[in-house]
């Protein structure tokens, strides 16, 4: 393949085309580079890093979400290169999207630790032990880059705008297999509602697309198991079974295994 | 400009129905909502139809006869029906293990590059292609029950 064009559907429908001399190893970002330093410098997309880590040149390739740095056009198999800006978002300019809504969704699902003790979380003198099997049940889920090109890919999105998103549940459920945590009744209380966990169907193309597999596919599934196991135990502490000594509110989260060690910060002189 | 005011672009109910460039599973999601509608349209038709038969025998009769004029549009639509049926019950089950159990999705990995994930994995493959093979191969045989029902075979 000595040529390519690339086909750019812009603001307002209408569909650029342009054409390009192939290089070996040449990725779409590549090509759309060189399309607005060469012939059309009003063409207006993201990009920041090059590398496939700050997830800002999602965009639609030949029908499917990706990041335009990680596709090689190679990969692709055809001399015309079809580009859309990504699915179910809001266009700010050719393919550029407003990817507020999406952040909205990730920010709700309070993606960070959380712990009680409000002292202890203000003034922490001590570092928090996992184990590298606890480690494990989360740290596929930590190495999202918020891309949004799940939410792109995936159909419920589509149907339903206020649904959290598979990156958005993936990250709840990521705090809530985290032994640290302790915002686990919040989290399980937001998925566990009509725009929650609920709405997913497992059409997989979340993970499908995702270019870290993070799976947030296997992430809602999980989530999911985890509100199921919430309601069956409500349920039996409501009916006073024995075998189950949880409060109705929710159900107590285990703590870490990992041997506790105190690391007393040095005094302030 | 407000956005939010403005359509969000290829969103909706055709947007989540194209299944082109995505995943297997993608396909069996927007099979899934197509066999549900049949279904529902069957239920609808099937409940107008038994309702006939409390409005007398002249109703129902005429009601037969309506259908039967369809000539072999009823058995396609019943072998539709059957399909439908089949597809939407055998990847229920699928999905319940999927979504209620967690089952065939996997457990967490660390991500090594090339990426693969296991949600999407082997045992979700291999349960989704079985699926299919014997949906098939029970659609055909109510094709050939039905057309045998017609004197064809």
């Amino acid at each position: 393949m000595d040529k390519m064009t690339l086909e750019v559907l812009r603001t307002g429908g209408r569909k650029a085309r342009y054409e390009l001399k192939y290089r070996k190893g040449m990725t779409v970002l590549d090509a759309l580079v060189e399309v607005r330093e060469k012939q059309d410098p009003s063409l207006a997309y993201r990009h920041s890093c090059r590398m496939g880590i700050c997830g800002s040149c999602g965009m639609n390739i030949q029908g499917t979400p990706r990041l335009a740095c990680q596709t090689q056009v190679s990969s692709l198999g055809k001399e015309t290169i079809k580009v859309e800006p990504l699915h179910g978002m809001h266009v700010i300019r050719d393919l550029v999207v407003d990817i507020d809504p999406f952040l909205a969704m990730h920010t709700v699902v309070r993606p960070y630790l959380v712990r009680r003790d409000l002292n202890e979380r203000d003034r922490s003198d001590r570092e928090y032990r996992v184990l590298s099997e606890e480690v494990a049940r989360f740290l596929q889920f930590d190495y999202c880059i918020m891309c949004g090109l799940c939410y792109s890919a995936c159909p419920t999105v589509a149907l339903d705008p206020d649904y959290l998103g598979p990156q958005a549940i993936a990250q709840a459920y990521r705090y809530m297999a985290d032994p640290r945590d302790e915002g686990w009744k919040e989290r399980v209380d937001l998925l566990d509602s009509a725009h929650g966990v609920w709405r997913c169907h497992v059409a997989g193309s979340c993970s499908f697309v995702c270019p870290k597999d993070v799976d947030p596919a296997k992430a809602i599934q999980m989530a999911r198991v985890e509100v199921l196991k919430r309601r069956v135990l409500r349920k039996m502490a409501r009916a006073g079974s024995p075998l189950v000594s949880v409060a109705p509110s929710g159900v107590p989260k285990q703590g870490t295994k990992a041997p506790p060690f105190d690391f007393p910060r040095e005094e302030a002189k | 400009m407000n956005l939010a005011k403005t359509p969000r672009f290829k969103a909706g109910l055709l947007s989540s129905l194209v299944p082109f460039g995505f995943n297997v599973e993608r396909w069996g999601y927007v099979i899934h909502r197509v066999t549900g509608v049949i279904l529902i349209g069957y239920l609808a038709a099937h409940l107008f139809e038994t309702f006939q038969l409390s409005m007398g025998q002249t109703a129902w009769l005429g009601t037969m006869a309506a259908l039967h004029s369809l000539g072999p549009l009823e058995m396609v639509g019943l072998w539709l029906v059957a399909g439908s049926a089949l597809y939407h019950g055998a990847n229920g089950i699928r999905l319940i293990l999927n979504e209620m159990f967690g089952m065939l999705m996997g457990k967490p990995i660390m991500p090594v590059y090339p990426y693969s994930p296991t949600s999407l994995g082997r045992n979700q493959k291999i349960a989704v292609w079985m699926i299919t093979a014997v949906v098939l191969a029970l659609w055909l045989w109510a094709g050939l029950y039905l057309l045998a029902g017609l004197g064809v075979v």
